[in-house]
């Protein structure tokens, strides 16, 4: 298990590394911060004074040396839009989406594979197409609409729940709602699929034989075995969620750092789009890592 | 208790949001579309920054009045001001002002705010506004302070509405806890979340009726408008004209952007005027009002909004008229002008409301007539890279589509950028142009104005240097609770002072 998690290390190391170059030195080809942070009616002296501040005017190679030594200490250097360090803004805005994905997956994960697992029990049966259809819709349905007819329906018409922003428990519900569907559904079908197959095993007839009941057949004995190609998709799921939920973050103005990547693309603010990716990044590798080691968990004929 | 009525508990306990807000308190919430991610005094100048800042924390010496008619120079820290001679300019300032750190205001504060602002430490925006010009402050006494500039600025009493006034003891480096002497003080602020505002007891000034305010942050137009409906804000100083349709709620103002289309008169077939007519006769604008663009868009006749001295009022947008259109392009071609070599129309995604039906109808417009045009859509910083000089090699003959923003009253912001030959976005060169830039620049007074009104209908009518389009309008939904309309400056201002309760 250490030799996995030391190549694992080794590897994504590598890969973050090849990342950083490649957003270093494309960033700097698409636009000039200069000319995006100063007004359009800036002059030349102010144009030319901005880079020599923020250190642009060096030649690129030099301006990546000095990036990667920063770097080596942990320094990600200050944001240009924000005048603060650009780890900071990243990080603040980090643990938002962690919590957004996190609440988000761990509701998703409980209820897709209580109600696949029952799903899969009867195919065909009312409450399995009644799922399907769900879920059908659910990973179906563009978020954005989601979110704004939820807003319009619970925020507007009902006056149940705040529109959008943070500040209580409420103002997370609709974001969490909206983030659940698309990953409930796609979640929900890779559990009612593995399952089917599994309940048809030779394991299952067995343990039929021997007159154990549906409950654990589902939950104790085909459950743990289904798992596999679920948790691969619930990693897929937790990554692209890790990146941001751009979306829901938009709309609902949360401050997470997907809506901060895309800012910071579109402002050029270079030192906060390397500090935000290599921060998800390094959370994505974990969490890769997390998934491999609970697949050793669940098939102990699984061993690294 | 067990873990899961804890949960609920907790759960009832933080139930209270948004419509608490309301009823008897006097605080407002504001809600932006873009974040304010400074509250840097010096960056005031720029909307996001200055709508939270500007006149609330950060004073100036004198304000643009834009209420009573417009166009007129108000007092503000300045309490009077004459011209000593062709270059100086002469202020007296208010006394018993204190800033929010309870120091006093005088004239070291307003020396060293210019300095700071024009130091080549920081980048500050304000400094824009000064560039291309030598000003020297000089402390004549501890209330009265001097400005001398080289070339003479009839208009200084305008360029200090500009500079926001930090206390002498500020640091050349932006600041995250902004110090003013404006009726609020910073109290609180959440990056990407929130920032509130408290009224001071000790300002100079009137008390103010608000006693507090929140700013909040929503990108989706949509997500704004409702949060006024619901009562969790009182102010969206923008929502789309597909939101603002309670008339109750909702109010139109002029936002003071103009749209129009840089032509490219270094490249034929743009450097024919026949060409360049052809193109505005091409154009049905009044066909995009009320439809693509909301009703109270304005035809343009000048890049400056109506309220800008100096207001031609005799130039009319040029007649919807295909066929003239035509005629001229037979004209030209007949005489040899390649019109039919591809022209680039450029347009910029997100620039506002529909920006990509206005591009794409322009387009369809242009080639009806017989124009080879291509139409690309290019994101901000594309974009700035084509709107700029130094324009690319090798590029098409170009038609740029671009909004261009003065609410300040005068032209000088805007015409020497737009169409002096040395101008960065100027498109065009031409010696009488310049020359009127000039005369109107030094000039003063009535006379400043007649240049102003004069280059604007030589470039209109003589030159037909570019298409203008249309003066703008945005729209603000306003919470019933409160008295408070939107103006040409809410594009770049929000005064608390200036809302009142019904």
């Amino acid at each position: 298990m250490k030799r996995m998690i030391g190549q694992r290390a080794a590897a994504s190391f590598l890969a973050l590394l090849g990342l950083v170059v490649l957003v270093f030195f494309l960033s700097r080809l698409t636009g000039d911060p200069a000319a995006l942070y100063l007004p359009i009616d800036a002059s030349q002296e102010m144009l030319e004074n901005f880079r020599e501040i923020h250190g642009l005017n060096d030649p690129l190679l030099v301006q990546f040396g000095n990036y990667v030594t920063d770097l080596l200490r942990l320094d990600f250097g200050e944001s240009i839009r924000k005048a603060r360090p650009a780890i900071d803004v990243v990080l603040e805005a980090f643990v938002w989406t962690l919590q957004l994905a996190l609440i988000t997956m761990a509701l998703v994960t409980v209820t897709a594979v209580v109600l696949g697992s029952l799903a899969a029990f009867r195919v065909g049966g009312l409450f399995d197409r009644l799922t399907s259809l769900i879920s059908l819709v659910g990973a179906s349905a563009p978020d954005f609409w989601i979110a704004i007819v939820a807003i319009v329906l619970f925020s507007v018409q009902l006056g149940w729940l705040p529109t959008s922003g943070t500040g209580s428990v409420w103002h997370w519900v609709l974001p969490v709602a909206v983030l659940f569907v698309r990953p409930f559904g796609l979640i929900l079908q890779v559990v009612r699929g593995s399952m089917i197959s599994a309940l048809t095993s030779a394991y299952v007839k067995t343990a039929r034989a021997k007159g154990v009941r549906n409950r654990p057949i589902i939950f104790v004995h085909t459950l743990r075995n289904a798992m596999l190609p679920v948790i691969t998709v619930i990693g897929d799921q937790a990554a692209a969620m890790l990146n941001g939920a751009v979306i829901v973050e938009t709309i609902f103005g949360f401050p997470g750092v997907g809506k901060l990547m895309i800012d910071s693309i579109l402002q050029r603010d270079f030192n906060v789009i390397l500090a935000s990716i290599v921060v998800t990044a390094l959370a994505i590798f974990i969490m890769n890592l997390l998934i491999d080691m609970a697949y050793a968990v669940l098939d102990p004929r699984i061993r690294y | 208790m067990k873990p899961n009525h804890l949960l609920i508990g907790a759960l009832l306990a933080s139930a209270s949001f948004g419509p608490a807000i309301a009823q008897e308190n006097k605080n407002v919430t504001v809600v932006l579309a873009e974040e304010t991610d400074l509250v840097e005094p010096c960056m005031a100048t720029r909307s996001n920054i200055g709508r939270v800042v500007l006149q609330n924390i950060s004073e100036t010496l004198t304000e643009l009045d834009v209420r009573d008619g417009g166009g007129g120079i108000k007092p503000r820290l300045a309490e009077s001001w004459e011209q000593v001679d062709d270059n100086t300019w002469r202020f007296h300032l208010r006394r018993g002002v204190t800033f929010s750190d309870g120091s006093s205001f005088d004239a070291e504060d307003v020396k060293h705010s210019f300095a700071r602002a024009m130091s080549d430490q920081i980048s500050c925006e304000i400094a824009r506004y000064y560039s291309g010009m030598d000003i020297t402050p000089a402390i004549v006494d501890e209330h009265t302070i001097d400005f001398t500039a080289e070339p003479a600025q009839p208009i200084m009493p305008l360029l200090m509405s500009l500079l926001t006034i930090v206390p002498s003891e500020t640091p050349v480096e932006f600041t995250r806890e902004p110090i003013g002497t404006g009726p609020y003080t910073l109290a609180e602020w959440n990056p990407g979340q929130n920032i509130r505002l408290e009224r001071r007891d000790d300002y100079w000034g009137d008390t103010p009726e608000v006693s507090g305010a929140t700013y909040l942050f929503r990108q989706d137009p949509a997500v704004r408008a409702a949060m006024v409906e619901t009562d969790e804000a009182d102010i969206a100083p923008s929502v789309s004209a597909i939101e603002a349709d309670d008339p109750e709620l909702d109010h139109s103002y002029p936002n003071s952007e103009t749209l129009y289309l840089r032509l490219d008169h270094a490249m034929a077939p743009l450097d024919d005027r026949r060409v360049r007519l052809a193109i505005n006769h091409a154009i049905d604008r009044e066909a995009f009002v009320g439809s693509l663009l909301p009703e109270g868009t304005e035809l343009a006749t000048a890049i400056v909004p109506p309220t800008t001295q100096g207001w031609n009022a005799e130039l009319t947008p040029p007649a919807y008229d295909p066929e003239k259109a035509r005629a001229l392009l037979e004209e030209a071609a007949a005489e040899g002008v390649p019109v039919d070599r591809e022209i680039t129309l450029v347009g910029r995604t997100g620039n506002y409301p529909n920006v990509t039906e206005v591009m794409e109808t322009l387009h369809f417009m242009l080639s009806d007539v017989g124009f080879n045009v291509d139409l690309q859509m290019y994101e901000v910083a594309e974009f700035e890279n084509l709107y700029s000089k130094p324009y690319p090699e090798n590029r098409n003959p170009q038609l740029v589509a671009a909004m261009h923003d003065n609410a300040r009253g005068d032209a000088v912001f805007s015409m020497y950028f737009k169409y002096h030959s040395e101008g960065r976005q100027s498109g065009i060169a031409d010696a009488r142009v310049d020359e009127l830039i000039a005369q109107a620049t030094a000039a003063t007074g009535e006379e400043r104005a007649k240049l102003w009104s004069e280059l604007f209908g030589y470039l209109h009518d003589d030159v037909v240097a570019d298409a203008l389009l249309f003066h703008m309008v945005g729209f603000a939904r306003v919470n019933e609770r409160l008295d408070w309309e939107p103006t040409i400056a809410t594009n770049s201002q929000l005064q608390l002072a200036d809302i009142a309760f019904e």
